[in-house]
């Protein structure tokens, strides 16, 4: 296969997930119990009349069908609609909270590639303890709940210490989302690293007397390349769901705060929206982790 | 140590709730937020109810809500993959791409907008949990199925006239159960960590079933004044987690000895 097919393919798939995602979204929403009218009426009594009259004006009584595609055909055209619940314009909301939750994303994961990247050139540098270390950051990203050690943050740092506000400071949820992070890409790279080590290439390279890190640069590190792309999706996606339990726990008003708030206040376009925003970034970052695994790797095509 | 903590847990669960001095459930608004002392073993929380009774009570609802999360995982995940990898190229891929999109997305974010759309509760967590693990069991099958059809003695088995169910139930099956026991026990930590977060979150059991995530999440609003009531259930957490997840890696580390050089 060409790697225009590839492309293709790898274009063509993406469309599909984002379709069966949106599909998903829409009808698990629509079929919610209660919705934002609901949500009003409790804050201001309304009556019957007024909330039949306010569901006509939203919308919400038209059907499933009729609401979701007249809801696609205004996202393409960047309209998410107005947040049932304030009034005001979806992607001006969505807009105000992607870049907070982008700094958060992009500080942590760029700091986690270079600390994983490092204790990977330790562990083909056989160096015990990179490994060790490995070990310890992989069961601490798997065994404990971020938002504990957010906490624990909180009360040291913000509250006895008094170094870091406790409100907006983005020091702590980066440090805490790098480590997670990091021990969750930093396993299956380093497993790969070790099994890359111990390939004929490798021991021929050592007997020959190469100078140990030409080794790691040269021999190993781009045989374990390929997976290291490969974990990136996996990446970006923990960081994403990582980033919503920061943004509440630290009150930084990000894409994941805002669509908890939609949810709890039944804020249909909100949730919708912000959802939609964050699987676009997922599927559309597998797709270009495919695309360069694909370069990288033609075989990868099957 | 895996075995041992297994072992600590039943019997918490089948000895303790007799032994347990107080009610999970009951408030003693004179007794807010106590240190731990002689009378409440580990203090009291923010409205006054036994943290070590609440914390052995939870053990159960916790460990089921993760074990159950993680059996239907199995279940589902690995019989979906099975079936659509039996049924042809067609129906495999149609459905590999559906279980794909999944995969991509965090679980963590899957089981919420799950829980936003189910309601929250214990049954609804379940589900949520499964859902967002399945894709992983299936993924593990498909795995098993194309070494499996490969081998000489499928092929063998096919030229002497097995149909497909046999093949399916003599053959792939058996060899499926050990990378799908390991997954499992690198899912179970898994879940109960999702399950502190969905908590945290506001979208976990109903504030009358403790679940060890509900009872940090609560504390973790009030822990200036009550960090005791924090420290118990992250603790028990961890405790579990960690232990699940070595024994989870060691597992693998016996089925898959080439990677585990480590």
């Amino acid at each position: 296969m060409s790697l225009g097919w590839g492309l293709a393919g790898h274009a063509a798939r993406a469309a599909v997930q984002m379709a069966i995602v949106l599909i998903g979204l829409f009808s698990l929403f629509g079929a919610l119990p209660g919705d934002a009218v609901d949500v009003l009426a409790l804050q201001g009594d309304l009556d019957a009349g007024q909330m039949a009259h306010l569901r006509t004006e939203m919308g919400l009584d038209l059907g499933l069908v009729p609401r979701f595609a007249h809801w696609s055909a205004a996202a393409v055209s960047g309209d998410f609609g107005v947040s049932q619940r304030f009034g005001q314009p979806v992607s001006g909301m969505l807009m105000e909270a992607v870049s907070t939750t982008l700094q958060l994303a992009a500080l942590s994961g760029g700091i986690g590639v270079v600390l994983a990247f490092g204790l990977i050139l330790g562990v083909a540098l056989q160096s015990r303890g990179a490994k060790i270390a490995v070990g310890i950051l992989n069961i601490w990203s798997i065994a404990v709940p971020t938002f504990c050690v957010g906490v624990a943050a909180l009360l040291l740092f913000s509250v006895h210490l008094g170094w870091l506000p406790a409100v907006g400071s983005l020091v702590a949820p980066v440090v805490i989302l790098t480590l997670d992070n990091a021990g969750q890409v930093a396993k299956p790279l380093a497993e790969e690293v070790a099994e890359v080590a111990v390939r004929q290439h490798v021991i021929a390279a050592r007997a020959r007397g190469l100078p140990p890190l030409w080794i790691a640069w040269w021999h190993i590190l781009p045989l374990a390349a390929p997976v290291g792309v490969a974990l990136s999706g996996i990446m970006v996606a923990g960081l994403l769901a990582g980033t919503l339990t920061m943004e509440i726990l630290f009150g930084l008003p990000g894409v994941g705060a805002l669509v908890l708030q939609g949810i709890q206040g039944r804020d249909e376009p909100v949730v919708l929206a912000g959802l939609a925003l964050i699987a676009l970034a997922v599927i559309g970052i597998n797709a270009l982790v495919g695309v360069i695994q694909l370069v990288l790797d033609p075989r990868a095509a099957r | 140590m895996a075995v041992l903590l297994l072992a600590a847990v039943t019997v918490l669960l089948v000895v303790a709730p007799g032994l347990v001095p107080f009610d999970p459930l009951d408030q003693d608004l004179g007794a807010l937020n106590q240190r731990p002392g002689s009378t409440h073993l580990l203090g009291t929380d923010h409205l006054g109810r036994d943290v070590f009774s609440r914390l052995v009570a939870g053990a159960g609802t916790t460990l089921a809500v993760a074990l159950g999360g993680a059996v239907l995982a199995m279940l589902l995940g690995s019989g979906i993959g099975i079936l659509a990898c039996a049924s042809g190229p067609w129906t495999e891929a149609v459905a590999f791409s559906a279980i794909d999109t999944l995969r991509g997305l965090p679980p963590t974010l899957l089981a919420l907008v799950a829980l936003a759309g189910l309601g929250s509760g214990i049954a609804p967590l379940v589900a949520a949990l499964a859902a967002s693990f399945a894709p992983l069991f299936a993924h593990v099958a498909r795995a098993a199925w194309r070494r499996e059809a490969m081998a000489d003695y499928v092929t063998a088995a096919i030229v002497s006239g097995a149909g497909p169910t046999r093949l399916l139930v003599r053959h792939v099956v058996p060899n499926l159960a050990g990378p799908l026991i390991t997954l499992f026990a690198i899912v179970v930590p898994r879940c109960v960590v999702t399950e502190s977060v969905l908590s945290f979150l506001g979208l976990g059991s109903a504030p009358d079933t403790p679940t060890w995530g509900r009872m940090a999440a609560d504390a973790s609003r009030l822990a200036e004044t009550a960090p005791h009531a924090l420290v118990a259930p992250i603790v028990a957490i961890t405790l579990v987690t960690t232990t699940t997840a070595l024994a989870g890696n060691r597992l693998r580390r016996r089925a898959d000895p080439l990677r585990s050089a480590l």
